[in-house]
């Protein structure tokens, strides 16, 4: 009864954030210089025809007349029209969903599983050379730009050694995969040391904590107390860190998204906040503001299962 | 030590779980490429698709395809000459203010015939509807008749020497009455029935426009291309990647040190076609500091334009004499630039009591390009005794601060679809054209007077001393200043033969073919 009253709480807190989020971004995209028409009809239109067509897209309205309408509309269900490609925002949403989706949770299991990995190994072999090893990784990889990661993975290992495709998406499963091996390693390398680190110091306090020196002194199994003392309870610091994480890697697929030539959501983004093309930089944002609640409401959720003390 | 070896295993599998979806995924590409006969190019470009509707844009991206999709009644061929296309013959009256056009039989991608219905609707609709985007050029036209199926006949208000050649241009596409006004303009712009080489499979907005051979196509055994992917990519070391691990056929504006990469190459080609591009400074008249004529002149000589261009271009550019585009007619090649002077101009900046004035030079971030030359001009620049600084803005803002006036000098570049000087003139250099010198707000009353001239103008002999004319008094009055004429930054894995871009940014696609 109590997870349902938090969910449907979490929900309920998901309308103010919303309007407060779209109104916000309604009025910074448009007091931001730039015209959308100006840059799709081309330099040479004459201003009569520049004119015509935001009256067609009714962008020569008072600002908050236009932020009523939006509203209206999006209550209908209506999400807008694209300003660049004349149609509406929905539709080109929905197309671009499923490649920011493999990227990401793709991206996400392959930061947790060699965090997790690694962080076990740097945490049971503390101060050894392989410690120190997973240090060096974790500090370089934090300390390096991750597009220029990716550009570097793309020219070694696609362009040099042709190993993987350098860009695009596939059709099948399959080839999915295939084509996102480069894109989801550079999400890795950016992502698994903040984790890595989290994750190592939590082990080690569990590891030397009073009911796991008790546990051991009663002859259990290390295995058994890893699993049942040592690993739940670190965890639960990271989970939290892990939601900021998964939401990061989302904002990721603006970085990554134009240097591998995925058709998904990041690449909208940003040519749409380029091109000011102010519905879909507003459905973007909405829809990238509902999965940072929901993802913030799965940890909780998480958190729940894992730790019986919060209720 | 506990599960460190299960750990261990778990990794193992994953890698070789990495490895085989990577060959699977191969040898799923290599099997397709070999069991299918038909001819497909994949083209990236950085310029997106907005529009599938000929009038509806003037935008790169929209011109390089529409050229694509529709027919005009005449076509340039390899060698840019004016050759018949829809229209197989056409004859003007002696006053030049009749024009009639005999339309040989051709067919829509949909199979209906073309007829001289389509001709006068498709050019009422250029000339007439309020957002068509480029119809200036049009505005001659009195009237269009279609005086049978076959036979349309224009009037037009007064002799227009440039009005043949723009039956060419991109926006002047035929398009079919019947079913755009079935579809409405909307729905036909996003999936169009086509009277050019190729009509349109799929268009992902934002993403890539699947085109494919138009089986109806007028030209006997044209195109050769089955299938063009014609994808859109932002990032220009993207592009490069995607043509060197051959994940794209053409490459649209690759960087200028790719195409110096590629000049050894045996399996890249950059052609470095000669475009109509020209790259200039554009100076705010309405400035204070720019508005005096010595000021003008100081930054024009303090600007080392041969070293710039070889610096930022490899030197694949050429400085430009002209404020035209040297691809143009009536371009004037023996006009000599303003010489670079640093001594004198220094000397004209202190005549002007300039001396440590601050001048601001935005800088669009369109890419590296412009970073780097306008770099080096505010280097240039501070020799002289200015005090100059770079503003950078994208491109949204910076066509908002131009088209306001609110900027003082910028780089930039512009280019024009017909090799008539006309539209040029009436963009860059003309006052009382509607937009005031491509937003330099430099207004001189006798080129106004000499670009309505050279419009009705038809003997071409007198047409080439008013655009000379234009020339100089522009040049002379620092109108803006021009940098260098550029060939095109596209490059192609070697086996695609024929294709190239015209200067009207028109790609050669129908005359295109795969070997090898």
């Amino acid at each position: 009864m109590k997870k349902l009253r938090l969910v449907a709480l979490r929900l309920l807190q998901l309308v103010p954030v919303l309007i407060g989020i779209s109104l916000i971004t309604f009025v910074l995209a448009q007091a931001t210089p730039g015209d959308p028409v100006r840059l799709i009809v081309g330099q040479r239109a004459t201003e009569e025809v520049i004119a015509a067509v935001r009256q067609q897209y009714g962008l020569d309205e008072p600002i908050f007349v236009q932020y009523l309408v939006y509203v209206e509309n999006l209550l209908q269900g209506d999400w807008g029209r694209s300003i660049a490609f004349r149609g509406p925002v929905l539709d080109f949403i929905l197309s671009r969903v499923t490649p920011t989706l493999y990227l990401v949770v793709g991206g996400l299991l392959l930061t947790i599983l060699p965090a997790l990995l690694l962080a076990v190994i740097a945490a049971y072999r503390q101060d050894s050379w392989i410690d120190q090893l997973i240090r060096i990784f974790y500090t370089v990889g934090l300390g390096l730009p991750s597009f220029w990661v990716a550009l570097v993975l793309v020219l070694i290992l696609a362009v040099h050694l042709d190993w993987f495709p350098a860009t695009g998406f596939g059709q099948t499963f399959g080839e999915r995969l295939y084509h996102l091996v480069l894109p989801w390693t550079a999400i890795s390398v950016a992502m698994t040391p903040i984790l890595l680190r989290n994750l190592r110091s939590g082990l080690l306090d569990r590891l030397h904590a009073d009911f796991v020196v008790s546990a051991r002194s009663k002859g259990l199994p290390e295995r058994y107390i890893f699993l049942r003392h040592v690993l739940p309870n670190s965890i639960l610091p990271s989970l939290h860190l892990l939601g900021v994480v998964a939401v990061w890697t989302l904002g990721f697929a603006i970085i990554i998204e134009p240097i591998f030539a995925i058709p998904g959501l990041g690449q909208l983004f940003l040519r749409s906040i380029l091109g000011r093309d102010y519905f879909v930089i507003q459905g973007l944002t909405l829809v990238f503001a509902m999965i940072t609640v929901l993802i913030t409401l799965a940890v909780d959720l998480l958190t729940l299962v894992v730790d019986p003390r919060v209720s | 030590m506990l599960g460190l070896k299960g750990l261990k295993r778990v990794w193992l599998i994953a890698a070789v779980g990495l490895v085989a979806t990577g060959i699977l995924g191969r040898t799923a590409a290599v099997t397709e490429a070999a069991a299918g006969e038909e001819v497909r190019l994949r083209l990236v470009t950085p310029y997106p698709v907005s529009t599938l509707d000929p009038i509806k844009s003037v935008a790169a991206g929209d011109i390089e395809i529409l050229g694509q999709i529709y027919s005009r009644l005449l076509r340039r061929d390899v060698n840019f000459e004016l050759q018949p296309a829809l229209a197989e013959s056409w004859e003007a009256s002696d006053d030049g203010l009749t024009w009639t056009f005999r339309l040989r039989e051709a067919k829509f991608s949909d199979g209906s015939p073309i007829t001289a219905d389509d001709v006068v609707f498709s050019y009422l609709r250029l000339r007439d509807q309020e957002d068509s985007a480029y119809g200036g050029a049009f505005q001659v036209i009195k009237d269009v008749v279609a005086l049978d199926e076959r036979t349309a006949r224009f009037t037009l208000k007064h002799s227009a020497a440039p009005f043949l050649g723009s039956t060419e241009m991109f926006n002047a596409g035929i398009v079919p009455k019947k079913v755009v006004e079935a579809l409405g303009d909307e729905e036909f712009a996003r999936k169009p029935v086509t009277s050019g080489p190729f009509m349109v499979e799929e268009w992902r907005p934002s993403d890539r426009v699947i085109l494919l051979r138009n089986p109806h196509y007028w030209r006997e055994g044209r195109p050769n291309i089955d299938v063009i992917e014609w994808i859109e990519v932002p990032d220009e070391n993207t592009r490069v990647s995607m043509l060197q691990a051959g994940e794209a056929d053409v490459a649209r504006e690759i960087p200028w040190v790719a195409v110096d990469q590629f000049k050894d190459s045996e399996e890249i080609i950059a052609p470095l076609n000669q475009s109509s591009v020209i790259t200039t400074i554009l100076l705010n008249h309405k400035d204070s500091l720019i508005q005096d004529l010595r000021v003008r002149k100081a930054l024009a000589m303090a600007i080392d334009r041969e070293g710039i261009t070889k610096v930022v271009t490899f030197g694949y550019a050429t400085p430009a004499n002209s404020p035209l585009p040297s691809s143009l007619d009536y371009y004037y090649a023996e006009l000599d630039p303003i010489p670079y002077d640093p001594e004198k101009a220094k000397q004209l900046i202190e005549e002007a009591g300039a001396t440590g004035a601050k001048i601001e030079f935005m800088a669009g971030t369109g890419g590296s390009v412009w970073d780097q030359a306008t770099q080096l001009i505010q280097d240039q620049l501070r020799t002289i005794g200015l005090d100059p600084y770079i503003n950078p803005v994208d491109t949204a803002t910076w066509w908002d601060k131009v088209t306001t006036a609110d900027y003082q000098a910028t780089v930039s570049w512009w280019y024009n679809e017909t090799p008539d000087p006309d539209t040029a003139v009436r963009w860059a250099l003309c006052g009382a054209c509607g937009n005031s010198s491509f937003y330099t707000y430099y207004n001189n009353d006798e080129i106004n007077k000499l670009t309505e001239e050279g419009l009705r103008e038809t003997d071409p002999q007198k047409r080439e001393e008013l655009y000379f004319r234009i020339q100089e008094i522009a040049l002379e009055e620092v109108a803006n200043i021009p940098i260098w004429y550029k060939p095109y930054r596209n490059a192609m894995r070697s086996y695609v033969k024929g294709l190239f871009m015209n200067p009207a940014i028109q790609w050669t696609f129908e005359d295109a073919r795969v070997e090898g």
